[in-house]
C-alpha cells in the first residue's frame, strides 16, 4: 500500500457536547486502535473527506491510554461549520498529533501561572487538567481566564470545579457583563492584581488571541517572571503539519514542527511572532 | 564514463527514451519555452533561455492527487503516489540545482512522500548553457551556473556534437542500452575543456560586494525601508512564487465526484505573496502588509533556507524578475541592501 504523511487515520465521533453558541466539544476515537500519544498544547489535523482539513488543538489531557481525544471546535468557516453538523458515530480523519507541545519536563516543582483568553482555554484545558491530576508535583497554581461575555465562557462546569478546588486559584474576567455577574469585569490583564507568585520560580503558560499576548507578557515581565519561563502557543493556518506547506512559518521556523509553543525569549527574536 | 553524441543522432536518442519513459523536454510556445511532454523528438529545442515554469514542477505538479477516498467506505481511503517513469531532458544547471535544493527540503523528516516518489521515478538529463541565457539572472553570483550533481546524464554542446557525461548508474544504463553513443576520445575531452573554460568568462556578477555576506546583510536589513518601497509596488499576484523553482508552499483541497461518493484530495501550489496566505479562522492575517510578504519571500530563500541547509535557496534563474509585472527585482533588492550596509551585515 502507498504510504503518505498526509494520509489521515480513520476516527469516529463518540461524544458531542455543546459548550457555547459557537463551540462544541467532540470526543474522537481512532478506529483501528493505536490511539494518541500527546502532550498538552499539541494539535491534530481534523479531516472531513470532501470538505477539507484544519488544525485543531487537543483539549483533553493525556491522563489515560489515549484512546480518545477531545477537540473543542468553534464554527468559524466551511470546514468547522460542517464539523458542527456531525453526529455521533460519524467518521472523520485525523492526522497528528503535531507540534512540540508544552514543555512538561520544565515545570516540576514550579509555580504555574496559566493565562487563557477566549479559545485559548481549549489547548490550556489540557495543561490545567494534567497539572491538577499531578497536583503534588507543582507549587502554587494560578489560572486566569478571560472571555468576551459570560455566555462565551468555555468549559463552565469545569471552571466551577477549579474555582471550588482549594489547590488551585482561579480568576475569571469578562469584557462585558450584566449586573448579575459577580466576578471581574474588564480585560484579562485586570486579573493580575490577584496574582501572587514567586517570580523566580514561576512558569507561565499563555494562550489567547494575538492581541492579548503583548499586554499579558508585559504584565508577566512586570511581575519579574523570566522571559524564558513565559510560554505561549501561536495560532497559524497549518495545512500539512509536516513542515512543508509554509502556512505556519514565522520567520525561519515552522510552527507545526518547532511550535506551536514558544518561550517569550525565543518568540521575541522572531519579528513576525508578536 | 564519458561518451559523445552526434547532432544527427539526438532525435534517435530521444526516440529510444520514448520507448521507456515519458519524455519531458523544452519546446517552443508563443515565442517562449516550456517544459512539456513530447512524443515527437523534432519538437525539442536545445538552445533555449529560461523556460516559463521550471522543470521541477514536473516533479512537484500543481493539482497533484494526494488521496482518493470514498465516503461510504473509509477503508477505501488511499494515498496516491505517482509511478510513471519520466525523463527531464536538457535541464539547465540552475534548474538542476533547484531540484537538488527541493530534494533536500522535501526529504527532510517528516518527508514529503509524494515528491520523493515522483523524484525517484525521474531521470534528469542536464544541458550546459554555453553562456548567460538572459540579462537579469544571478546564477553566476550564486555559483549555481554549474551543477556538479543531481543529473543522470549531462550534455555539453561541442559545436557539432554533444559531450555526454554519465553521472549515475541509471544514466549509464541508458547509455549502454542505446545504440547512438560513441566513446569520448582525446579530442572530445579537449574540446570540452575549451568550451568550459570559455563559458566561465562569459558570466558576469550582478550583485555588488561579497555574495557570501548576503544572508547576514539581509538579516541586518530587516527593518530597512526597501521593503516598504518594494511592497508598495507589489500587486501580491504571486507570479514570483509560481515561477520559482524552489517555491514549494501548497494548499490542500478536496474535490467530490458528482456522485458525491468518491472524491480526491489535491494539493495546489500556494504562494506566500498572496494576501490570504497567512489568514487564520479568526480572520486574522499574520502577514498583512505586502512589504512583509515581499521581505518574507526574499528572506526565506536567502536567510531561513540558508540557515537550515547551509546554502541559499535562490538559484538565480531570474524567473521572478522576468515575470514580475511590477518590476520588482531581487537583484536590485540585493544591491540596495549591500550598499546600505556597506556589504557587511552583522558579524
Amino acid at each position: 500500500m502507498e504510504s503518505s504523511n498526509l494520509l489521515p487515520r480513520h476516527a469516529t465521533i463518540v461524544d458531542i457536547r455543546q459548550l457555547t453558541d459557537k463551540e462544541k466539544l467532540f470526543t474522537v476515537r481512532i478506529n483501528n486502535g493505536g490511539g494518541f500519544q500527546y502532550r498538552p498544547c499539541q494539535f491534530v489535523i481534523f479531516s472531513m473527506f470532501g470538505i477539507g482539513e484544519a488544525p485543531i488543538s487537543i483539549s483533553s489531557a493525556p491522563l489515560d491510554s489515549g484512546e480518545t481525544i477531545e477537540l473543542c471546535i468553534r464554527s468559524a468557516g466551511n470546514l468547522t461549520g460542517a464539523i458542527h453538523k456531525l453526529s455521533l458515530n460519524d467518521r472523520i480523519g485525523i492526522r497528528g498529533p503535531f507540534g512540540n507541545g508544552f514543555p512538561l519536563e520544565r515545570i516540576d516543582g514550579k509555580d504555574i501561572l496559566i493565562v487563557a483568553g477566549g479559545l485559548g482555554l481549549a489547548p490550556l484545558r489540557s495543561l490545567i487538567n494534567y497539572i491538577i491530576h499531578h497536583r503534588w508535583k507543582y507549587g502554587k497554581v494560578t489560572i486566569l481566564i478571560g472571555a468576551k461575555q459570560p455566555k462565551d465562557i468555555l468549559f463552565k462546569e469545569e471552571i466551577l470545579r477549579w474555582e471550588n478546588d482549594s489547590s488551585v486559584e482561579t480568576y475569571i474576567a469578562v469584557d462585558i457583563a450584566e449586573t448579575s455577574w459577580t466576578r471581574h469585569v474588564g480585560v484579562i490583564t485586570g486579573l493580575f492584581k490577584y496574582v501572587d507568585v514567586d517570580p523566580l520560580n514561576t512558569i507561565a503558560a499563555v494562550v489567547g488571541p494575538p492581541v492579548m499576548y503583548r499586554f499579558v507578557v508585559a504584565e508577566l515581565l512586570a511581575k519579574g517572571i523570566f522571559e524564558g519561563n513565559i510560554y505561549m502557543s501561536f495560532e497559524r493556518r497549518m495545512r500539512c503539519g509536516i513542515g512543508k506547506c509554509g502556512h505556519c512559518q514565522i520567520n525561519g521556523i515552522y510552527l507545526c514542527q518547532n511550535g506551536p509553543v514558544l518561550s517569550y525569549r525565543d518568540a521575541r527574536k522572531l519579528q513576525e511572532a508578536l | 564514463m564519458d561518451v559523445v553524441l552526434e547532432y544527427s543522432d539526438v532525435e534517435k536518442f530521444i526516440r529510444e527514451l520514448l520507448n521507456d519513459y515519458d519524455v519531458i523536454a523544452p519546446v517552443e510556445k508563443d515565442n517562449r519555452y516550456i517544459f512539456d511532454q513530447i512524443d515527437d523528438p523534432s519538437k525539442i529545442v536545445c538552445q533555449y533561455d529560461t523556460t516559463l515554469l521550471p522543470p521541477v514542477k514536473w516533479i512537484y505538479p500543481n493539482n497533484e492527487v494526494l488521496l482518493r477516498f470514498k465516503l461510504s467506505d473509509f477503508t477505501e481511503t488511499k494515498a496516491v503516489n505517482a509511478r510513471r517513469n519520466q525523463v527531464l531532458v536538457f535541464v539547465h544547471p540552475c534548474d538542476i540545482n533547484a531540484i537538488n535544493i527541493m530534494d533536500e527540503i522535501l526529504a527532510e523528516e517528516p518527508a514529503d512522500t509524494n515528491y520523493l516518489a515522483r523524484r525517484r521515478s525521474t531521470i534528469i538529463i542536464g544541458y550546459d548553457c554555453a553562456c548567460p541565457c538572459r540579462e537579469n539572472i544571478l546564477c553566476f553570483d550564486k555559483g549555481y551556473h554549474n551543477a556538479d550533481k543531481g543529473f543522470d546524464l549531462y550534455f555539453t554542446d561541442l559545436g557539432n556534437r554533444f559531450f555526454v557525461n554519465t553521472a549515475t548508474d541509471a544514466g549509464r544504463a541508458i547509455v549502454e542500452k542505446s545504440t547512438v553513443f560513441n566513446k569520448a576520445g582525446y579530442s572530445d575531452k579537449t574540446d570540452l575543456m575549451k568550451i568550459k573554460w570559455e563559458r566561465e568568462t562569459t558570466f558576469k556578477k550582478k550583485v555588488h560586494g561579497d555574495i557570501n555576506r548576503l544572508s547576514h546583510v539581509l538579516k541586518d536589513a530587516y527593518d530597512d525601508g526597501i521593503w516598504e518601497i518594494e511592497g508598495k509596488k507589489c500587486l501580491s499576484c504571486g507570479a514570483c512564487n509560481i515561477v520559482c523553482p524552489t517555491c514549494y508552499c501548497f494548499d490542500v483541497v478536496d474535490e467530490m465526484c458528482p456522485d458525491m461518493e468518491m472524491g480526491l484530495r489535491y494539493r495546489k501550489w500556494d504562494g506566500c505573496q498572496l494576501h490570504d496566505f497567512c489568514k487564520v479562522a479568526s480572520g486574522e492575517t499574520f502577514r498583512e502588509k505586502s512589504a512583509g510578504r515581499v521581505r518574507h519571500r526574499v528572506l526565506k530563500k536567502e536567510v531561513y533556507l540558508k540557515k537550515r541547509f547551509g546554502r541559499s535557496g535562490c538559484v538565480g534563474c531570474g524567473r521572478c524578475i522576468e515575470h514580475c509585472i511590477a518590476d520588482i527585482s531581487i537583484i536590485d533588492i540585493f544591491n540596495h541592501v549591500m550598499e546600505r550596509t556597506g556589504g557587511h551585515g552583522e558579524l
